[in-house]
């Protein structure tokens, strides 16, 4: 990845195979924001997200070695962090909603075009836990993480046509529900 | 779920420009995006760099403790199978919970009791045990040498009581048991082989 400032991914994975173990900071703070945001649309908790990436990122640097194309490793990281989030939710049954993910108790401080925003996220939030996690999956890497379809080609192992009808069917599906809620 | 217009996907996929939306379709596609924006907008949780940082300091566990860690944990198993070689699998296993094991399946009566007949016969072709509990023979009791060592055994339900009986060998050789502890004339200036069987019921 092109990150304008600072070394490529290339170069910052090159100086943590040659033993600079800090360097890996570097693209945590790179590619944390996005991996927290994922996990937690997908698993529905922020907690639970957090386990996720932590997994991953230890997972990831663990088997840095075998990333094969350093300068595709953000759908690398993708990938593991999704394999993580299934794992996950293998072992928490699907609808458990978490307190954690309640929406925020409105503060006095708080004006009213924020507590509006507030309210729609809640409900896109709600609208998005009613897909499939493989239509969900779908959704978030191409709207929110806005990869390419060979970017989550990359980042899921399947084929684009499949991701391709999964992305439609979860439109589809996520607009009735926001319908619905709406 | 009701299908949404290919044009509407198309634009979502930045196929076709906006403008070939209709407002209706517009409409829809402003509402897709809309969401997205804020799921891509909302905060995320605390960062889990220290945690992670920390983590990494630590040496990787060994091959071993990971096996053993891995053994520790639960696993789900999925066995894939046609339903045809389920049901083969299912039938084999209750035929063999159900044939019964030859001594296992010895029934006995109140008054009836296990003989074991044991004799080593080393190259013989055929081992059968007569006596007064078959008149001798009208129907012989065969041995069997499974393991091809030379020693031949029978277990028999036999009434309570003395019998008298002998082996006889290839068909031919009567031969006295000489494991029997106790012989009794014949009448014949011979000896037979002589077995007490007792109930095990008492």
């Amino acid at each position: 990845m092109d990150v304008g400032e600072g070394p490529s991914d290339a170069e910052v994975v090159a100086r943590v195979l040659s033993g600079e173990r800090e360097a890996f900071g570097l693209l945590i703070r790179r590619y944390e924001p996005g991996l927290l945001r994922y996990a937690t649309r997908m698993l529905g908790s922020r907690d639970a997200a957090a386990d996720a990436v932590a997994e991953g990122l230890v997972r990831a640097y663990r088997h840095l070695a075998s990333c094969r194309d350093p300068e595709r490793l953000r759908t690398w990281l993708y990938r593991i962090v999704t394999n993580r989030c299934k794992s996950h939710m293998g072992r928490r049954p699907t609808g458990d909603v978490s307190l954690d993910d309640a929406p925020p108790i409105a503060d006095p401080g708080d004006t009213e075009a924020a507590l509006e925003r507030a309210e729609a996220l809640a409900l896109v939030e709600r609208a998005l836990m009613t897909l499939s996690p493989e239509k969900r999956e779908a959704f978030l890497l191409k709207h929110v993480e806005d990869m390419s379809y060979e970017e989550m080609a990359a980042a899921t192992g399947e084929r684009i046509p499949t991701l391709k009808m999964r992305v439609h069917r979860a439109r589809e599906a996520l607009l009735e529900a926001l319908k619905e809620y709406q | 779920m009701n299908p949404i217009d290919p044009t509407i996907h198309k634009v979502l996929d930045g196929e076709i420009g906006p403008e070939a939306l209709s407002p209706a379709q517009r409409r829809d596609a402003d509402r897709l995006g809309a969401a997205a924006a804020l799921l891509a907008a909302a905060p995320v949780g605390a960062s889990v760099e220290q945690r992670v940082m920390a983590a990494i300091q630590r040496p990787a566990p060994s091959a071993g403790r990971r096996l053993v860690r891995w053994a520790l944990r639960p696993h789900a198993v999925v066995l894939r199978m046609r339903p045809v070689w389920s049901l083969a699998l299912v039938a084999s296993i209750l035929l063999l919970a159900v044939l019964p094991s030859p001594e296992a399946g010895l029934q006995l009566g109140d008054e009836e009791g296990i003989a074991q007949f044991v004799g080593r016969f080393p190259g013989a072709r055929s081992v059968h045990v007569v006596g007064s509990f078959n008149d001798w023979g009208p129907v012989s009791i065969p041995l069997e040498d499974r393991d091809h060592d030379g020693v031949w055994r029978a277990a028999v339900v036999l009434p309570e009581g003395t019998h008298e009986y002998m082996f006889v060998v290839d068909g031919e050789r009567w031969v006295v048991d000489p494991l029997a502890g106790r012989f009794v004339a014949d009448g014949f200036g011979r000896e037979n082989s002589l077995l007490i069987v007792r109930s095990l019921r008492r």
